[in-house]
């Protein structure tokens, strides 16, 4: 350990000398503006333990540690701490009361100079947690965000980056947010991020060329929003409950040249949206082995998409395995490439050859799904018998089958193995079990209390009423 | 001491001549058709085949996504609200046309009624008999599904679990209700199954589909297709489980939009007291017809 | 024990009772005599509230109409024939009606054991032979040990001996002071059970009378089936009743009870009205009133 930092640490402990105490100590923030000024570039400033109050602006690169334990409160005025200088690292603090307004934007962190880290730190009571404008080559690891107890729309994002090229964000953990959003910024690197209870997950525009690994997005109105960003990979993402107003799993706004793969797509209103993506001639989206499973719609598209190709995908219970927003057919995507197409647990053909592969090509044609994009009321009797007496009418009386929405000429007979990245492990199975247990025991407590059949002849050798 | 034991004594020598409690009578019904119904074959197929389905769908929904399988409870839900909206009702309906009717054909009706009970308290303690038979039968059939769902997708959705089997037994006992009423009107059994599955089948399709084509045709507005559908004891009972488990109806598309935006957390109330209301009128307008009936 | 004013019950346009009016005393045994249709089970129905009708009726005071359920306490019932589950078990059975009766399931057993029951807890309904089901019928009837009894042709499906175990019971029942009331259409019975015999006829009182002024002889009474060649059997019945005879119709010819000395009494009231007799049986033989079966 250098002297300075000793030295630092004592004149702290003398400036703090009259209100010290405890770790809620509370102090003016000008402490620990006192002790930036003091240290040298480059310098590592231990912050003591307390709750250091107002708005703290970095000009400086040292490394401000709290070590857990610091705390700083803005008092719900402003952007609490600024960094305006390149090379700053903010560690182990807590950061809390931003400003409340939304002009000026305020935030937990701003960050307007390059080569920043911000690790380890819990953002609460925020209205943006972390703000890059211009930071290129920024790390953001470990922090954990919250916002303001605001509707979704009038929250911050927890995190942003503006025109911020070459950063790292992974690890961190945003719950109660509105985006983590990327403005024009490339080359990143976004991986194990949660993002939840918030509007989009992860939200591109106009950003390129990035990779986006493990993320787990779940419980918000859209996963994944890519918009008119080009050249990007989703890696074993997780996408599972978002379901907003728009509620997709992955959304691609004029996007081109997507990979997708490896992905888990669960239980979202829409698993894929595609709108005009790709969107110019010769570029491509691929899918390729991911899951989507049990949502409403697995894959809807706008009428003109075209140019994905879809293989070895797992289509998995999804109410509607593919539609199109309003009228339209998805014919001019491709959905098995090399002869290998995706699984779709609908496909009622068979695999008499054992290739694998099923022997006729899959072409859904829901009638109630055609209704549907000329009626949308009658989203009113989906998961009714109502509904699969349309369906079964139509697979009896071919004359009023619709087209197929698709066709994948060459279906896999098994759901395919998807190695997942994220996998929880034992979620509560046991509560699960107690209410069957418990269901059981309720039927065979009233068997046994209604239905005992005490029996006369009882009564002659034991007496008694 | 003495007065109070004098007292007790003297009750019960009056008791002994009179007839038995209003809900003491009903109850003896309730176990006696109780222990007639699980007994009986009717029940043991119902419940093997609501078990064996629920079973089936928890366990194909659920197959080729591996852990994953716990995002997959909303989608088991949504498939064993199908097969319950086929199959409750057909059950309960049925069972509620052959009470009444069974034994008035039988002609033990005649000697039930010769005994000191009333002839509400009969109707009653059928009801509450065949209900506990329903809730046994469907709470057999939802524990073992659970038994699945722990299995495979492990505890997401427990409290929505319990709801929809709660929402379940209101709407086997709105259908016990109507069925009851059916069969107090029936001479024959024939006549009250036949108008059961009448009422079954326009319930469960006719009625959708009436109101589906006249949607398409009148171009109703979402306000008054879903009035329309809110008359359906099934719809109104889908919509009740699908907005516990949604905490709204938008998966419904614009009509359920609608209600969710029009009335908001009140339309969980709405929907339960529209199951209770079949339930609670048609047992009400079936102890009437019954007590008021000239004949055996 | 039992009052009943003005009885009326249609089904339709047909009155089946019409206008009945009569009381028990307590104690009294009642016979209701008539042929099938007279409305003796209607009546029946009426009396215990099991059926809704026009007029007034009460057992033991209380309004089977108004207190349906408390007047029915007061009253064991046993129909023609037991209907009940066939499925159920004898033992089950008797425990259900206990428990409406609220009575205990030691009396219950103890029931049983008076109609000579006991052991056959396990048997279901549906293989008790006619006799057995009767007295099953009876043990339920007695299990509150009501004071009053109604019982609607009990012996009518029965052979001889089970007619005859029936009938005993009801002697022993009549001799521990219960009111009973019962429809028959058997001479013997009403001889041997009645204090008083009203005789319905097109669900009206015809008479109210007794068994000995029916049958006013200490001679024995035989029921002698007349088969008539052309007449209507019901112009037929009308003519022999204004002669005084017992009749009744059961649809196999006119069934008359006469002394046994007098058997062609009957057959001679007829030819006096020009009808034809075409064959005669006698049928068994019948004590005289107060006799011991």
């Amino acid at each position: 350990m250098r002297p300075a930092i000793l030295a630092i640490l004592i004149g702290l402990l003398a400036a703090v000398a009259p209100v010290a105490g405890g770790a809620t100590q509370r102090a003016s923030v000008s402490v620990v503006a006192d002790l930036i000024e003091r240290a040298a570039p480059g310098d590592e400033i231990r912050v003591p333990p307390g709750v250091y109050e107002g708005n703290l602006v970095i000009s400086k690169p040292i490394v401000l540690d709290g070590n857990g334990a610091a705390v700083f409160d803005g008092l719900g005025k402003a952007t609490v701490i600024e960094v305006i200088a390149d090379g700053v690292t903010i560690r182990g603090c807590t950061i809390r009361g931003s400003g409340e307004d939304v002009t000026g934007e305020p935030s937990a962190i701003r960050v307007t100079a390059a080569n920043a880290t911000i690790d380890s730190n819990t953002i609460e009571d925020a209205l943006f947690g972390i703000d890059l404008q211009e930071a290129p080559n920024a790390v953001i690891r470990n922090n954990t965000i919250t916002s303001k107890d605001l509707d979704a729309g009038r929250r911050g994002d927890g995190i942003r980056l503006w025109w911020s090229h070459g950063c790292t964000v992974e690890g961190n953990t945003i719950r109660g947010s509105r985006d983590m959003v990327f403005w024009y910024s490339e080359d990143l690197r976004i991986t194990r991020n949660t993002v939840a209870d918030s509007r989009y997950g992860l939200h591109f525009m106009y950003s390129h060329n990035t990779v986006l690994e493990g993320n787990d997005l779940y419980d918000n109105s859209v996963g994944i929003y890519l918009m008119y960003s080009n050249g990007i990979t989703l890696r074993g993402n997780r996408m599972r409950n978002n379901r907003g107003a728009s509620g997709y799993g992955i959304g691609l706004k004029d996007c081109d040249d997507i990979t997708i793969t490896g992905n888990a797509l669960l239980a979202n209103r829409v698993g894929v949206y595609l709108d005009n993506s790709p969107s110019s001639i010769g570029s491509t989206g691929l899918f390729e082995s991911n899951m989507i499973a049990f949502n409403e719609v697995g894959l809807l598209a706008t009428p003109n998409t075209h140019d994905n190709v879809f293989t070895r995908n797992a289509f998995i219970e999804n109410e509607q395995p593919a539609a199109t927003h309003g009228r339209g057919r998805l014919v001019s995507n491709t959905f098995a490439r090399d002869g290998a197409g995706n699984y779709w647990s609908d496909y009622a053909g068979f695999d008499l050859d054992g290739d694998g592969f099923g022997d006729v090509a899959y072409e859904p044609r829901s009638l109630f799904g055609a209704m549907l994009a000329n009626e949308p009321n009658l989203r009113l009797f989906v998961h009714s018998p109502a509904q699969q007496a349309i369906e079964f009418t139509a697979r009896a009386l071919p004359e009023l089958r619709p087209e197929p929405t698709l066709v994948d000429s060459s279906p896999l007979a098994l759901p395919p193995t998807i190695e997942l990245a994220i996998v929880d492990s034992g979620i509560g199975g046991a509560r699960m079990g107690v209410l069957a247990v418990a269901l059981l025991s309720a039927a065979f407590g009233l068997v046994a209390a209604m239905g005992s059949d005490r029996r006369l002849t009882a009564q002659h050798t034991g007496g008694g009423a | 001491m003495t007065t109070l034991a004098a007292t007790a004594e003297l009750n019960s020598i009056e008791s002994s001549a009179l007839a038995r409690s209003f809900t003491g009578g009903m109850i003896s019904f309730a176990r006696r058709e109780f222990r007639d119904a699980i007994a009986s074959k009717w029940f043991v197929l119902y419940t093997l085949a609501f078990t064996v389905l629920a079973v089936g769908v928890s366990f194909l929904s659920l197959s080729g996504v591996g852990s994953q399988g716990f995002a997959g409870f909303g989608r088991t839900a949504a498939g064993l609200l199908n097969l319950i909206m086929l199959v409750v009702p057909l059950m309960a309906l049925t069972a509620g046309a052959g009470s009444i009717a069974g034994e008035r054909e039988r002609g033990t009706l005649l000697y039930l009624l010769a005994q000191p009970v009333s002839r509400t308290q009969v109707l009653l303690g059928k009801y509450l008999g065949l209900a506990g038979t329903l809730v046994c039968s469907l709470c057999i059939g939802f524990g073992v599904s659970a038994g699945v769902l722990a299995w495979k997708a492990g505890g997401v959705g427990v409290g929505a679990y319990a709801m929809l089997v709660a929402f379940t037994v209101l709407l086997a006992l709105a259908m016990l209700s109507v069925g009851m009423l059916i069969s107090v009107v029936s001479r024959k059994t024939t006549v009250a199954t036949g108008l059961a599955l009448f009422i079954w089948l326009s319930l469960v399709f006719v009625s959708d589909l009436g109101l589906m084509a006249s949607s398409i045709l009148f171009k109703l507005r979402v306000q008054e297709v879903f009035g329309l559908a809110l008359l359906n004891p099934l719809q109104a009972f889908k919509m009740a489980v699908i907005v516990n488990m949604n905490a709204s109806l938008d998966v419904l598309g614009p009509v359920g939009a609608y209600a969710s935006l029009t009335f908001g957390g009140s339309l969980a109330w709405i929907l339960a007291s529209t199951l209770v209301l079949w339930m609670v009128v048609p047992l009400g307008l079936a102890t009437l017809l019954f007590a008021r009936r000239g004949t055996v | 024990m039992i009052h009943a004013t003005n009885i009326t019950k249609r089904f339709g346009r047909v009155r089946a009772v019409s206008n009945v009016s009569f009381e028990i005393e307590p104690g009294e045994a009642l016979a209701l005599w008539g042929s099938n249709g007279a409305g003796k089970t209607t009546l029946i129905r009426c009396l215990l509230g099991v059926i809704r009708f026009r007029g007034r009726a009460s057992l033991g005071g209380t309004d089977v109409r108004r207190r349906g359920r408390n007047a029915r306490a007061l009253a064991g019932y046993v129909p023609q024939e037991l209907a009940f589950h066939d499925d159920a078990r004898l033992g089950s059975a008797m425990v259900f009606f206990a428990s409406l009766r609220c009575v205990s399931r030691a009396r219950a057993a103890e029931t049983l054991d008076t109609v000579g029951l006991t052991g056959h807890e396990r048997k279901r309904v549906r293989d008790l032979s006619g006799g057995m089901k009767q007295r099953l019928a009876l043990a339920i009837a007695l299990l509150s040990d009501p004071p009053l009894i109604i019982l609607d042709e009990p012996t009518s499906n029965l052979d001889a001996a089970g007619r005859g175990e029936v009938v005993e019971m009801l002697q022993r029942l009549r001799r521990a002071g219960k009111t009973l009331l019962f429809a028959s259409h058997r001479p013997d019975e009403v001889i041997s059970l009645a204090d008083r015999v009203l005789i319905l006829e097109g669900g009206k009182i015809q008479r109210d009378t007794t068994p000995l002024d029916l049958w006013p002889t200490e001679k024995p009474v035989q029921v002698v089936r007349l088969y008539l060649t052309m007449a209507s059997e019901e112009h037929a019945a009308q003519v022999l009743r204004e002669a005084g005879h017992a009749v009744h119709l059961n649809g196999q010819g006119l069934c008359v009870a006469v002394p046994r000395d007098r058997k062609a009494e009957p057959i001679h009231a007829l030819a006096m009205q020009q009808i034809e007799v075409r064959d005669i049986e006698v049928l068994d033989d019948v004590p005289a009133p107060g006799e011991k079966l």
